[in-house]
């Protein structure tokens, strides 16, 4: 008898352990789905749903703040979005506050993102907030294809570029395999340095010419006149520091 | 002399030939089967409802079958919730997507594993052992006895029985989801770094109550099943200590199939409602 009431006991625990680990699990999944938190009704009307399902996520500031509860097709070029939304947020979202469809990663579910809005007056129970047309991914793609096709072209010519540069064609190409032009340039390059040292030495004559030496003159006579005043400036400026230092 | 057994055996063969054409491949057998276990059914639900109910054999039915299976379910769903983890990790590291493991293991183990597991050593333990008992009852003619002395045996024995079994595999399949979660959550740790909070909302946000309540609903028609067959074959066995045997081998591998087959049907109910 006594071991009867033993093993019932140990049944009571084993039955009531696995209840409690069943609502705990529907009191958590039900958390997750807002249904036991105070809600409002938000709708938004797209034209395109985007793939979005009953129970997606909706996102406010990057957070979870909300369910869709249930989306329906008004007329043939709009779709209604029933938005269960957590009380607590209320305050946040303004009336002109916008519903964009986007998604979780590259393969994530959709969801819809909250912009806040600016007006002061906060959204209410049945309110319709603006939407915002979702980049649409086959527009995307379209102008990706542009874009390959622009780079096709581009790297096309380049590639044409570079053929007649390795064929020695052009100036360019010339530079890069021409072994004759190339000792042409060097040879150009020591003529040119020839040059320049011959006009330097006509210059240095040309100060000691009668015909210059006075311009020249003239000239060291204004630089040393400039470099004086610039000391006494410096000067005078250190010794008015010195006397508001003192002071 | 040798001639003479040799004949005797061509004779024996060919007469075991005929009888195969005769009666192995008939469907006759499967459909009495069938036939004798409906009115079995019948007869449950017919039993079930008139009193006077065994409510402390049902109670001490349900420690049995529920209690006394704990550990082995809850083993067993650990381990399949780390190998599932473990096995499930390189073909999500392809795609990069590691950190959808938690919930990918949750809603296999919710869904399908920890529900069948369940069922399945059920239908090993819970299954084999109501079987070969009702058997021995039977062949020992306890049964009998019980009729005799004003005691109705089947209200005793069967319903007890299957009740207990309906009621206690969606518990202990609870246990195994459970324990199957933390298998899977020491399966994320082995090779990656995943804390427990982040574990759990993981794991939440991916499950919805379509995945618990069809889950749930259906392990109720899996220890049915279980308790059913293995009260059937015990109750409906041939005379003799080879019948219990085959009684208890008959009514494992009968309730592993039914309850794969009732998993196949819930699985396209639930697909066709939601």
């Amino acid at each position: 008898m006594k071991n009867d009431t033993g093993n019932k006991i140990k049944l009571g625990i084993f039955i009531t352990a696995a209840s409690l680990l069943f609502l705990l699990s529907i009191y958590f999944i039900g958390t997750r789905q807002h249904l036991f938190h105070r809600t409002l009704l938000v709708s938004g009307i797209f034209r395109d749903a985007s793939g979005l399902m009953e129970g997606n996520n909706v996102r406010f500031l990057g957070l979870n703040v909300g369910v869709i509860e249930s989306i329906s097709i008004l007329s043939d070029s709009t779709v209604k979005v029933d938005m269960q939304l957590d009380e607590g947020v209320q305050k946040f979202i303004k009336k002109d506050a916008q519903a964009i469809i986007s998604s979780e990663g590259l393969m994530g579910n959709k969801t819809i993102r909250l912009t806040p809005g600016d007006t002061g007056t906060v959204i209410k129970d049945g309110d319709v907030i603006a939407t915002v047309k979702p980049a649409d991914m086959d527009m995307i793609m379209s102008k990706l294809n542009t874009t390959a096709t622009n780079a096709a072209v581009i790297t096309n010519d380049v590639a044409a570029i570079t053929h007649n540069i390795r064929a020695g064609k052009g100036s360019v190409g010339k530079l890069f395999s021409d072994t004759v032009f190339a000792d042409n340039l060097d040879q150009t390059l020591v003529n040119l340095k020839y040059g320049m040292k011959g006009f330097s030495d006509n210059m240095e004559a040309a100060k000691h010419s009668v015909l210059l030496k006075g311009a020249y003159k003239r000239m060291k006579k204004e630089q040393r006149v400039e470099k004086r005043e610039e000391r006494k400036e410096v000067k005078e400026e250190k010794k008015e520091e010195k006397k508001e230092d003192k002071k | 002399m040798v001639d003479a057994t040799n004949t005797q055996k061509v004779k024996s063969k060919q007469h075991s030939a005929e009888a195969m054409t005769q009666e192995g491949f008939s469907l006759f057998p499967f459909f009495i089967e069938i036939a004798s276990l409906f009115l079995f059914i019948i007869h449950f639900f017919k039993e079930a409802l008139r009193p006077p109910y065994e409510f402390n054999e049902f109670l001490r039915q349900c420690y049995l079958i529920g209690y006394k299976s704990f550990s082995l379910v809850g083993i067993t769903g650990f381990i399949m919730g780390l190998v599932l983890t473990i096995q499930s990790r390189p073909t999500l590291a392809i795609f990069g997507a590691e950190s959808w493991l938690p919930a990918m293991v949750a809603i296999s183990i919710i869904r399908e594993i920890g529900p069948v597991i369940t069922a399945v050593i059920c239908a090993g333990k819970v299954g084999s052992s109501i079987g070969a008992e009702l058997a021995s009852m039977k062949v020992t003619e306890q049964i009998d006895a019980m009729e005799v002395s004003g005691i109705n045996p089947f209200n005793y024995i069967v319903v007890t029985r299957v009740l207990a079994c309906t009621f206690m595999v969606p518990l202990l399949t609870v246990f195994a989801d459970a324990i199957g979660l933390m298998g899977a959550f020491a399966g994320v740790n082995i090779k990656g770094d995943t804390s427990f909070s982040l574990f759990f909302f993981q794991v939440f946000n991916a499950l919805k109550f379509t995945d618990i309540f069809p889950a749930f609903i259906k392990s109720f028609f899996f220890g049915q099943a279980v308790g059913m067959i293995g009260c059937y074959k015990g109750y409906n066995c041939n005379e003799g200590t080879e019948g219990v045997g085959k009684a208890a081998n008959s009514a494992v591998v009968m309730a592993s199939l039914s309850i794969f087959i009732i998993d196949m049907i819930a699985v396209q109910i639930t697909s066709f409602f939601l």
